[in-house]
């Protein structure tokens, strides 16, 4: 037997894997040179998903002459859970009101300097002093969602059913005729927040018998739905697969978006039920761990410049608290009531108070009740 | 043996044993009794944990208590989602099972050079993310999806009303075995490929049926690969949380999903490490049975 040649691979492939490599070399190149001159000059944002735009954060780095660097949760437990299990280092951090309420409490923010705010005075009096922050020491409003329902305008229309009123996803007699068809948050909060509204009660009632008469509501609808959501419905909807679907209001701006720019045949509205929804005021705070709070206050007063702002609102469809940002906003933005309510709206309007632990434990019980009946 | 080669024996025992006992320490043991600990305290204020010690403010909860396992057993509601997900599970892998055996069976039994490309065909859907697949499946599932259409179409012709695909205990049916398929080839392949093809020429010499030959030789020796591949899908499966999450529809919330709802969203420690407490035992003792099982079939003909 002659020696075995050992086979040679065949030099495209070889090529194909060095050339693939290149465009790497060159991205890590460029990030070198990028931090290599400001190293220390880097805001560390704790940010949602998708919560500034691109164009933003390029003028504020500009202004800056620093870098401003994201990470990202998508739900306020998760933020809430990574800096429990030590997440540090951030210098501004974006929660809700009962988040915000909760970091308070563990003496996780440091206190705001106003005197470097002087842009302060554009926020609505309206969102200021709020319960989880009296006299807005620690926080300054960012901007905020509502908790809303979605739907395929010619769909609903072509079945007239109405869509001012939680009924469209509670009641039986509207739901036969698009079952399968609905999704709700899969959110033990907004789902009763919903439930409860619906019933005439406060969407921070935590009686336990008016839960269980929510929950009644709830099991009652379920069979009509199709899955509990809490993203999926955004492309679900843009794609006609889903006609109804409860979320909240910067989600269903950017599903009538997709489906407009996609040429669907349809069109995605989107309204605030009249017997009232859930408000999720978000608002910049700054974290202890943070090494930079100039920056930090640098950030927060440029995003209070109306036209910073505004961005928030024509761009990611997010409700703005910023007074002088509503003259940049595109007027049929401005003109929908479910991205910027009026003040008689805005009164029907409650922001999510936080649980004790036995009621979390209550309210987790139902939730795996409802999800196994 | 002299006394020298038995130390060494026992010094190759520890090297060679060693590395993957103390993984099993690191990995398994030191969390489960970190999970334990958990379990039996309370849970704090804003998630997390209540100290141990006494605090300052007098009447607020601190050290240890068996409350989250007396919340478990208060209700008969996780009794049932345990027998679901142990259900669901069981399904899995009986449909894998008669999925993956004519396959690995095909593999093991075809040329030599085509094996090897075969088995790589198998583990190729590895090559993109799992959680990418799925949703690959909410499009091929969807209600305008074309495979939806030519269901409902052919259901139309026997007037059958039109069934929703996505969203549905089906819909979790098909993740769960597409995505646990390879895990059951896998093993049986590896045991299939191994038998002497001679027994076969033997029972037939004897006057076996093709089916007496498969069901009297093929089978029994492959029973240690069936249980090792059954191992490897019925367990995953049982602590699987994304696919219900997003294949499933209203109904389809399985043990993973609750404990990680106690993690996420209820922010109750404790209470989601009694839990896993119960499901790790739940698969400690499929898996003892599963060896038992395993020892004494192939022990009985060995």
């Amino acid at each position: 037997m002659g020696t075995r040649r050992i086979p040679t691979p065949p030099l495209a492939l070889l090529i194909f894997l060095v050339a693939w490599l290149i465009p790497f070399t060159a991205g890590c190149a460029r990030q070198d040179s990028h931090t290599a001159g400001n190293e220390k000059n880097v805001l560390h944002l704790f940010n949602w998903n998708n919560y500034i735009a691109p164009q933003t954060v390029e003028r504020f780095e500009k202004t800056c002459n620093c870098k401003l660097s994201q990470d990202y949760y998508s739900d306020n437990e998760e933020m809430l859970a990574k800096l429990a299990a030590g997440a540090t280092g951030y210098d501004i951090i974006v929660p809700t009101g009962n988040a915000m309420d909760t970091l308070i409490r563990q003496g996780a923010l440091r206190p705001l300097d106003k005197s470097l705010l002087p842009n302060l005075g554009n926020i609505d009096p309206a969102y200021l002093d709020t319960a989880f922050d009296t006299g807005n020491r620690y926080s300054v409003p960012y901007a905020y969602t509502i908790s809303l329902i979605g739907f395929n305008q010619e769909k609903i229309k072509e079945l007239g059913l109405p869509t001012d009123t939680w009924a469209i996803i509670f009641e039986p007699k509207y739901l036969e005729k698009i079952k399968g068809r609905v999704t709700v948050l899969d959110s033990q909060r907004e789902l009763m927040a919903a439930a409860l509204k619906y019933l005439g009660y406060s969407i921070n009632d935590a009686d336990e018998d008016r839960w269980k008469e929510a929950v009644d509501l709830i099991v009652r609808a379920k069979p009509y739905w199709a899955a509990f959501s809490n993203t999926s419905y955004i492309k679900e909807l843009a794609t006609g697969n889903l006609w109804v679907a409860h979320g909240y209001s910067n989600d269903m701006f950017q599903a009538a978006l997709d489906a407009r720019r996609t040429g669907r045949q349809f069109t995605i509205g989107y309204s605030i039920p009249k017997e009232g929804a859930v408000l999720a005021l978000d608002s910049l705070v700054l974290h202890q761990s943070g090494g930079r709070p100039d920056l930090a206050h640098q950030f927060i007063n440029f995003m209070l410049d109306g036209r910073n702002s505004a961005e928030l609102t024509n761009i990611l469809g997010s409700g703005n608290p910023n007074m002088a940002a509503m003259q940049y906003i595109q007027p049929e933005i401005a003109y929908n009531e479910a991205v910027s309510p009026g003040p008689q709206l805005l009164g029907r309007l409650e922001m999510l108070q936080d649980l004790d632990r036995r009621q979390r434990r209550l309210l987790s019980r139902l939730w795996t009740e409802i999800k196994l009946r | 043996m002299t006394r020298e080669s038995g130390k060494e024996n026992r010094a190759a025992r520890i090297l060679v044993s060693g590395p993957p006992l103390l993984f099993l320490v690191v990995f398994f043991v030191a969390p489960s009794l970190i999970m334990v600990l958990t379990s039996f305290r309370f849970p704090g204020e804003f998630g997390g944990l209540a100290p141990i010690a006494a605090p300052a403010e007098k009447g607020s909860e601190h050290g240890f208590t068996a409350e989250a396992y007396q919340f478990f057993f208060s209700d008969f509601l996780y009794a049932q989602i345990f027998l679901k997900s142990f259900a669901v599970a069981a399904a899995t892998t009986l449909i894998c099972l008669v999925m993956a055996y004519p396959l690995a069976l095909l593999i093991a039994r075809s040329k030599k050079q085509f094996r090897n490309l075969m088995v790589l065909l198998v583990v190729l859907p590895f090559a993109s993310n799992f959680l990418i697949r799925i949703y690959a499946w909410m499009i091929i599932l969807g209600p305008e999806s074309a495979l939806s259409h030519f269901v409902n179409a052919i259901l139309a012709t026997f007037g059958v009303t039109p069934v929703t695909l996505l969203f549905s205990p089906f819909a979790v049916m098909v993740g769960m075995v597409y995505v646990h398929l390879p895990f059951m080839v896998l093993p049986l392949y590896t045991n299939l490929e191994k038998h002497d093809l001679s027994l076969l020429d033997a029972a037939q010499d004897l006057g076996a049926t093709s089916w007496q030959r498969f069901w009297r030789v093929t089978w029994p020796l492959s029973l240690p690969g069936v249980f090792a591949g059954s191992a490897l899908v019925f367990i995953p499966v049982l602590g699987m949380f994304a696919v219900p999450d997003i294949l499933g529809g209203t109904g389809d919330i399985l043990i993973g999903n609750l404990i990680k709802d106690q993690f996420l969203g209820t922010r109750d420690w404790p209470f989601g490490s009694a839990l896993s407490i119960m499901l790790t035992l739940a698969v400690l003792s499929v898996a003892g049975l599963a060896t038992w099982f395993a020892r004494s079939a192939t022990g009985q003909r060995a």
